[in-house]
């Protein structure tokens, strides 16, 4: 039960509850107007029948040839809302904007290595690991669990122009590289 | 040349404005008249701060009429810099009309003007655009241009609609139908929707090339569905809708809302529905009614659209009376917490319901009280959450007597102790799931404190959620609490300190700033050298500069890539940020704290006086979010937010403007920049004003006191605002008659432009020098001085007003308001040092013959400093004795419910001396500032 709609500029006068949380940044405001002006059918948020926002999803197109692709950049939901599938609602939009419109073969998206839950979800959406990028979260510094914290996994999702799923490798796990090669 | 000039694009590109100087300078020996260089060099002076001399460069090469690309660039980031948008309109279109093939130079000419929000140029320019190149999409910017004339506030509603016909006949002329984008198709329909012309809308709707879009664009879908609603197609939409809930799977809420008003559509239609049309939404009610049962039984504890929108059904029936079972709206309730009692959002869903007739309330209450808590998992906890929460919010105020709220304070807090069980093992990144208790406990014991004024509430509060944040670390709810406790505690470095943790940050600074900057002159220690929440102030204020650098090449960025349907939005998005509330409330307390510390001088007065002007021509937009605070208490209670709030009282735009209007009357008078001066004077473009036009002239407008304004104030802020106006009223006449005339003052400001920069200031006309040579203000008057009156009773007992209402707050146990008193006392004694500046110079007084006006100034201002020093001594005193172990025992001592319930003592002890030792520093900060403001001044 909640409102799928265009993320708009002035959403971000009202998303604090969800970018309080600590894993999700607050940009410049370039950030989100570059997304808007470019990409604004790959951008949505979900909002609760009173206004508040839940959680939302700002994607991107990019890539050449067989590497044209869709992109999620950034998704995320307030804390009192987790546990409702509105990730995967906001996502599945996009995986369908991105085969339909955009044409692509595949939807990717980047992910801690520790962040287990979420590599859990994205599993269970048909994603799947195709490379480890080597320190890509570099602003914690290795924590406790060590390199994990810091390297990122690339998971994609083939799309209808992939029918052959050539964005699904067995050993993606093991498939690492820079985070300057990305 | 290339070769030559690429060293000054490298020293530009590092930040290296100096050498970039040096090497154009050398350059410029050889090659005088190069514009390029000269722009170069304009753009490192900006750069560098040197405005006057970038001026002269500046004005030199739009003189000369550039066409040359990298000058227009480079002149574009000149005139950015300098503000002078209107200028850059101008280049370019001097150089579009000397090359009036070159498609880029007509592209810039349009984004200028886009950038000054001059529609109706931007409207031709794309029109012919089009005409010259043959590209459709400057039909789209023309249309688009014409559409945001229309939409401008200043435009007359008459000329709107013949706005709206342009566009929608441009529109229709474009070769290529507007289909064949998604963005062009949403403006095309806009403009249906704005005419009326539905059954064109319809066509284009129905089409399927129509349907497709919409089945995938959201923001089509939404104007279509808009389209339908505005055509009370009503039944129609809610038979797509359904269809889209039951084969497509989709449970976006808008689609259950359209289902939801089809359902009704026969009742909400007419005006007075007979029965017959109440007995066919009893018929459709039926079937929506058993459609969502269907839905709720598939999807389960999967989504939970179908269970509510059973509730919306039942609720909007009993609106139209057509409900015919009394029992279900608590049946239905009470299923919606069996199924998603154990999600967090279930408050949250249910809150719009909890409004109930007595019976029901009854029902329901003692449904929720009958459930066991119970610990076992972490579900079990959110669903006793959710009871508590639930429970609280309907409780009437009989049930808010001390006695009760303080053992539902106990029972949160042994709760959430018990709950912490169950995230023992969860890492630091991650929130408790008992978190919610402890708040729930915090918003009760700050009821507590309200209900009995009771400062050991506070203290409870604040050892508990401290407590909290030790083990949940990224709880913001707990931290928003505690800044908002701390304040009201007067331990504003502890607030500081959990603000500064949440590292707000970029758009965040507009909404959120408002918890830690909102009346933070009472805190300031600037007066005595620390600028802490000086500097808080203007890293918050960075946001705005950022806007209006940034927001800006957005929008031409939509334009470029036809995003229409985005074009309108970050207009709206620039001004709200641009005339943010937030924006100007911060800019006061600044400046409220800039007096306190900086030498107050003419320069100060003439450069604050012409941006508050500016700002009080706003119109101003509140961006704040006070949402974002957590509110437990009950639904006809106070809530948590305003009870927190400090003084009691929310400033809005009602506090800015009587600020304002202190504030600009006093450096009016203060200063020698008249209007016409002013102008002269001014660099980059006047802002465009937001405010609807005033009939009053300004003069007025200061002089106006509106009681919905006033009534923003605390009482000593009024106090204080009667005193300021007083002191204007009395002293405007002899400043006006001392000012020196404005050809004076030009010559004075040419004199020194010229000494800065070796080049006359353009534009101002030195008048002859009068016979005894003196262009200094003290040319002998002619005419008489307005006769002295006596100084009135308002601004000379003020001061001695204001020691008793010191007196009677200073030993409250939290300094707040004493240091409210002593901050606006300081404030009003740095104002009658602004107003009377003019006449600390010997000369003017003579010349102007004021002396006897000056003898009355001595008496006031000898008192105010003897009262200051007696309120400074007596802050330092009392600082000496906030941060003793007494005070420390009397916040544990009445920290026992907490400590009763195992809270660790040593603990509440170290909050305790955090506590008080941030009262002692703010105390015998504000106390030590205030005896260097005297002594500044003395």
């Amino acid at each position: 039960m909640s409102v799928l709609r265009p993320f708009k500029a002035s959403d971000m006068f009202k998303f604090n509850n969800i970018n309080l949380d600590v894993w999700t940044e607050t940009y410049g405001l370039s950030f989100y107007l570059n997304y808007l002006a470019n990409w604004p059918d790959l951008c949505y948020v979900q909002a609760a029948p009173s206004g508040r926002l839940m959680g939302y999803i700002l994607g991107n197109a990019e890539g050449s040839n067989n590497d044209w692709h869709g992109h999620v950049t950034a998704l995320t939901v307030a804390p009192e809302y987790r546990r409702l599938a509105l990730a995967r609602k906001m996502t599945n939009l996009l995986e369908f904007m991105s085969d339909e419109i955009y044409r692509a073969f595949f939807v990717d998206l980047f992910v801690r290595c520790t962040n287990h839950v979420a590599i859990e979800m994205y599993e269970g959406m048909g994603y799947s690991v195709w490379r480890r990028i080597r320190e890509y979260y570099g602003s914690l510094g290795v924590g406790h669990r060590g390199r994990d914290e810091e390297d990122a996994f690339d998971m994609r999702k083939p799309l209808s122009r992939d029918p052959g799923r050539r964005s699904v490798r067995a050993n993606g796990r093991d498939m690492i590289v820079d985070q300057n090669n990305v | 040349m290339e070769r030559q000039i690429r060293p000054i694009y490298e020293a530009l590109d590092t930040g290296s404005n100096k050498s970039a100087i040096v090497a154009c300078n050398k350059l410029l020996k050889k090659h005088p008249k190069n514009e390029l260089i000269k722009t170069l060099k304009a753009l490192a002076l900006v750069r560098s701060q040197k405005v006057e001399e970038s001026l002269v460069l500046c004005d030199e090469v739009l003189a000369a009429k550039p066409t040359n690309d990298a000058v227009l660039t480079a002149m574009m980031h000149v005139l950015r810099g300098l503000g002078r948008h209107n200028d850059m309109v101008t280049m370019f279109e001097e150089a579009y009309k000397q090359q009036p093939t070159n498609e880029d130079l007509a592209a810039q000419t349009f984004f200028a003007n886009v950038r000054v929000l001059n529609w109706k140029a931007a409207q031709q320019i794309a029109t012919r655009m089009h005409k010259q190149f043959q590209e459709d999409r400057y039909i789209y910017w023309s249309v688009i241009s014409a559409i945001l004339q229309a939409n401008d506030s200043m435009t007359a509603p008459n000329m709107r609609s013949l706005l709206y016909q342009l566009a929608h006949r441009l529109v229709t002329s474009s070769p290529t139908p507007s289909y064949v984008n998604a963005d062009r198709f949403h403006l095309h329909l806009s403009i249906l929707r704005e005419l009326k012309l539905f059954d064109e809308a319809r066509t284009l709707l129905e089409s399927d090339i129509g349907k497709s879009i919409c089945s995938a664009s959201l923001a089509c879908n939404e104007l279509r569905r808009d389209i339908w609603r505005l055509q009370g197609l009503l039944e129609d939409e809610g038979t797509k809708a359904e269809l889209r809930i039951t084969e497509q799977n989709d449970r976006n809420w808008l689609e259950f809302l359209s289902v939801l008003d089809a359902t009704f559509s026969s009742i909400t239609s007419a005006q007075d529905p007979d029965q017959s049309m109440k007995s066919e939404a009893s018929l459709r009610l039926a079937k929506t009614e058993e459609l969502f049962t269907k839905l709720a039984a598939e999807d389960g504890r999967k989504d939970r659209s179908a269970l509510l929108a059973l509730l919306e059904l039942e609720k909007r029936a009993r609106l139209h009376g057509i409900s015919n079972d009394p029992n279900r709206m608590v049946d239905l309730m009470k299923q919606y917490f069996e199924e998603i009692g154990d999600k967090a959002c279930c408050f949250e869903d249910l809150k719009p319901y909890l409004a109930l007739e007595a019976t029901d309330s009854e029902k329901w209450m003692s449904f929720l009280q009958s459930l066991t808590p119970s610990f076992t998992n972490t579900n079990d906890l959110q669903r006793l959450i959710n009871c508590h929460k639930l429970l609280r919010q309907n409780l009437s105020l009989d049930d808010l007597t001390m006695s009760a709220e303080s053992s539902r304070a106990t029972l949160y807090t042994q709760q959430y102790l018990e709950g912490l069980k169950l995230g023992a093992s969860l890492p630091m990144t991650e929130l408790q799931p008992a978190d919610d208790l402890a708040i729930l406990a915090g918003n009760v014991f700050v009821n507590l404190w309200k209900i009995s004024s009771d400062e050991k509430y506070l203290y409870n509060a604040v050892a508990l959620l401290e407590f909290a944040l030790t083990k949940s670390k990224q709880s913001f709810q707990t931290r928003l609490m505690l800044i908002r406790i701390y304040r009201l505690l007067g331990a504003p470095s502890m607030a500081l300190e959990h603000y500064r943790i949440m590292q707000i940050k970029q758009v965040q600074h507009d909404t959120l700033s408002h918890f830690i900057l909102s009346r933070s002159s009472t805190f300031s220690l600037a007066a005595s050298g620390d600028l802490t929440f000086s500097t808080e102030c203007l890293e918050a204020s960075q946001i705005y500069v950022s806007n209006t650098q940034d927001t800006g090449d957005y929008i031409v960025r939509a334009f470029t890539g036809e995003k229409y349907s985005k074009i309108p939005e970050f207009i709206i998005f620039e001004d709200r940020l641009d005339n943010s509330l937030q924006r100007d409330i911060i800019k006061i307390e600044h400046l409220r704290m800039r007096l306190t510390h900086e030498a107050i001088s003419s320069d100060i007065i003439d450069m604050e006086l012409i941006e508050l002007k500016f700002i009080f021509d706003r119109l101003h937009h509140d961006n704040r979010d006070f949402e974002i605070i957590a509110d437990y208490q009950p639904r006809n209670s106070q809530k948590f937010s305003d009870q927190t709030q400090l003084f009691g009282k929310s400033e809005g735009s009602g506090w800015l403007c009587t600020f304002l209007k202190v504030y600009i009357r006093a450096f009016q008078q203060g200063s020698d920049l008249d209007d016409t001066v002013e102008e002269k004077l001014l660099i980059g473009d006047r802002p465009k004003q937001t405010s609807p036009q005033n009939k009053l002239i300004l003069k007025d407008r200061l002089r106006e006191r509106k009681d919905e304004e006033l009534a923003e104030l605390t009482p000593d802020e009024l106090a204080f605002a009667n005193y300021a106006n007083s002191l204007a009223d009395w002293l405007e006449p002899y400043h006006d008659h001392a000012r020196p005339p404005p050809g004076v003052v030009l010559a004075e400001a040419a004199k020194l432009a010229e000494l800065k920069t070796g080049h006359p200031l353009k534009g101002v006309e030195i008048p002859p020098k009068n016979p005894n040579g003196n262009t200094n203000g003290s040319t002998k008057k002619d005419e008489e001085p307005p006769a002295v009156t006596e100084a009135p009773a308002t601004v000379v007992r003020y001061f001695d007003e204001m020691k008793i209402r010191f007196e009677e707050v200073k030993s409250a146990s939290s300094p707040s308001l004493a240091l409210h008193v002593a901050t606006l006392m300081q404030e009003a004694f740095l104002l009658f040092v602004v107003e009377t500046l003019r006449f600390k110079m010997p000369s003017v007084v003579k010349v102007n013959k004021l002396g006897t006006l000056v003898q009355q100034f001595k008496p006031i201002r000898a008192n105010a400093v003897a009262v200051l020093r007696e309120v400074s001594s007596s802050l330092i005193k009392r600082s000496e004795q906030d941060a003793t172990a007494d005070q420390r025992k009397h916040f544990v001592d009445g920290c026992s419910p907490i400590t009763a319930l195992n809270i660790d003592h040593d603990f509440v002890l170290g909050v305790a001396k955090k506590l008080t030792d941030s009262r002692k520093k703010v105390t015998e900060g504000v106390g030590k500032g205030l005896a260097r403001v005297c002594t500044s001044y003395n």
